[in-house]
């Protein structure tokens, strides 16, 4: 187990590496000038100069390369050429918006997943399984955004159960504020509840068709008890796993809900960066999400690793 | 049973695709209305007989904006997937046969790729790219070179020590020549259930990117792109974002059964062989 956590952690260092390289390498060297790509052509030469200047650009690129990462890892990420301010700061001040949309919308996708992939698992063939694909195919072929502007002008705007977009801050009132991303999260978790259902589906499915379910029908067991004792235990380590990376990915996955509900969150920083073409900002951004997606997967890799043999070997463990 | 379901599937799929290219095709014969044409006198006109699904905001026949967008929409999956497919499968199999460093500096590269969140990928490239149609399909076209890497790489790497294939060297068919003549070939199935679903996920990314004016610009119409423009409008004239979007969905949909299907058929048929 330490044999494989220390594998596994460097391998996580190496992508990290190969991350924080291919950023730099994509939004510095292959764009040739990155001050004229933040700037536009219709930058005077001084500025164009100076902005070249304090990024180190009349360096070579590994130089420079070496230099950006060194200051990234002691914490300093530059300033936005937009905003002007820094790069973490900006992070920090909208990551709870993303972050709770994020929650929220698990919270919700959860439940009604866990409920469809189990049952269509169970039944399978049946019309609870026949929905469940349904859902899943639907689910990858709605796009979120337009789902967004439908629910929208339907249930905030003819049927006014939801506030209109915007974020409202956590100062005027808790529930305010948690209405104000519930729409949004509803969203967010339609398009999550597909996917989760088939992850749940499959690790049930595989579930019910170990030994050991057999072995609990010819102990006497009613079908109700070995789902619910049995099949659920093993089955929930799959999903769980995902659920944790899903939530990682959701960093970068609701930049369309926050900007059509005027959420400022990372996802909008991320979008402003890229439409100013603010080569600073959006390598901090990039590198932050990427960043903690990694370590996520790594933190759910390890936990399925410790989750997994104490199901395996618990029976052995026990007798 | 289950084959009847999966025919049934396939012939939806390959319904809904054939929908969106007739679409696609008649609007090269023919247009209702001109799709940039500003008709401010037929603004926001409801759906009636001169204007099957009304007009925008600036008075544009949407019935006709949407046959055009059609076109993008396909080129960009046709164009964006063939491209990224094509470099990703001559890399991932360049790591397939390779040995050593090579093999480990272009697989962690890959690796690191995969790595990315799907929307993130795609928002730096464009920031790369820049915004427009051809920027849009350069971005999504890399961004699709990753995944079909990783697929030749494995597909290479499953095949290599296969008999035949130690066949083929001893009797000195040069590495190029087993790739092209042996490997390639047994990789297609795969390949082409990939390429299905792939341009569903370039469909879908190019209309996202649209949407957040990244794509294809204004005066040209774009599904993505249609639903953006008409967003203040929509409360009053809610006829303005359902079409496009069904489109949208019919289009995706369509492409993603056809390679769910075919992805059965393949792993299917590996299985009973």
């Amino acid at each position: 187990m330490v044999k494989y956590t220390i594998n596994r952690l460097l391998s996580g260092v190496v992508v990290l590496f190969v991350i924080s390289w291919i950023t730099f390498f994509v939004l510095t060297v292959i764009p040739g000038d990155a001050a004229l790509l933040s700037l536009g052509t219709d930058a005077t030469p001084e500025r164009l100069e100076a902005l070249r200047e304090s990024m180190g650009l009349n360096q070579p690129w590994y130089e420079r390369y070496f230099s950006w990462l060194t200051h990234f890892l002691a914490g300093d990420w530059g300033n936005s050429l937009f905003f002007g301010e820094e790069v973490l700061t900006l992070i920090m001040q909208r990551l709870m918006i993303t972050v709770s949309l994020a929650v929220f919308s698990l919270l919700l996708a959860i439940p009604v997943a866990a409920i469809i992939g189990i049952l269509s698992a169970i039944y399978q063939d049946k019309w609870i399984d026949r929905l469940a694909r349904t859902v899943m195919q639907l689910g990858d072929a709605i796009p979120q955004f337009w789902l967004a502007l439908i629910f929208l002008v339907f249930f905030s705007g003819k049927l006014g159960w939801f506030p209109v977009p915007g974020f409202i801050p956590v100062e005027e009132g808790w529930w305010r504020s948690i209405q104000s991303l519930l729409l949004p999260s509803i969203v967010v978790a339609i398009g999550l509840v597909g996917y989760l259902i088939r992850i749940i589906r499959s690790s049930m499915l595989s579930a019910l068709e170990q030994d050991f379910m057999l072995m609990t029908r010819v102990n006497g067991l009613s079908s109700a008890q070995a789902v619910f004792k049995y099949a659920l235990r093993s089955a929930v380590i799959a999903p769980v796993t995902t659920i944790l990376m899903q939530l990682a990915g959701l960093l970068a996955g609701t930049v369309l809900v926050e900007s059509i509900f005027a959420l400022p969150g990372v996802g909008r920083l991320l979008l402003v960066a890229v439409e100013q073409r603010d080569v600073i900002l959006l390598q901090g951004t990039v590198m932050f999400i990427t960043g903690v997606v990694v370590c996520v997967n790594f933190l759910a890799d390890i936990l399925y690793r410790v989750i997994n043999p104490m199901i395996q070997f618990g029976g052995e463990r026990n007798a | 049973m289950r084959k009847g379901k999966n025919n049934r599937l396939v012939l939806l799929g390959i319904a809904l695709v054939s929908m969106v290219v007739l679409l696609c095709l008649i609007s090269f014969i023919y247009l209702p209305h001109d799709p940039n044409n500003m008709n401010t006198l037929d603004r926001l006109h409801r759906p009636s007989g001169e204007y099957f699904l009304g007009t925008d905001q600036f008075g544009r026949d949407i019935l006709s904006r949407i046959m055009v967008s059609t076109r993008y929409a396909l080129l960009v999956g046709l164009v964006s997937v063939s491209v990224g497919a094509s470099i990703g499968v001559v890399i991932g199999s360049i790591g397939g046969i390779a040995k050593g460093v090579l093999q480990s500096v272009i697989m962690r590269i890959i690796d690191g790729f995969m790595a990315f969140p799907g929307m993130l990928l795609a928002l730096m490239l464009v920031a790369v790219t820049g915004k427009g149609l051809w920027n849009s399909v350069l971005a999504i076209a890399i961004f699709m070179i990753p995944t079909y890497a990783r697929l030749a790489y494995s597909l290479v790497i499953d095949q290599k020590n296969e008999l035949y294939i130690k066949a083929a060297k001893s009797y000195g068919a040069t590495p190029l020549r087993i790739i092209g003549k042996h490997i390639l070939p047994s990789m297609l199935p795969k390949l082409i259930t990939q390429f299905s679903s792939s341009i569903g996920g370039a469909i879908l990314l190019e209309s996202s990117l649209s949407f957040l004016g990244l794509g294809v610009q204004p005066p040209n119409a774009s599904l993505g792109l249609m639903l953006s423009e008409s967003r203040q409008f929509t409360l009053s004239y809610p006829y303005l974002a359902i079409p496009s979007g069904i489109v949208l969905v019919i289009a995706i949909l369509g492409f993603n059964l056809i390679g769910d299907a075919l992805n059965d058929y393949t792993v299917g048929r590996r299985t009973s062989a």
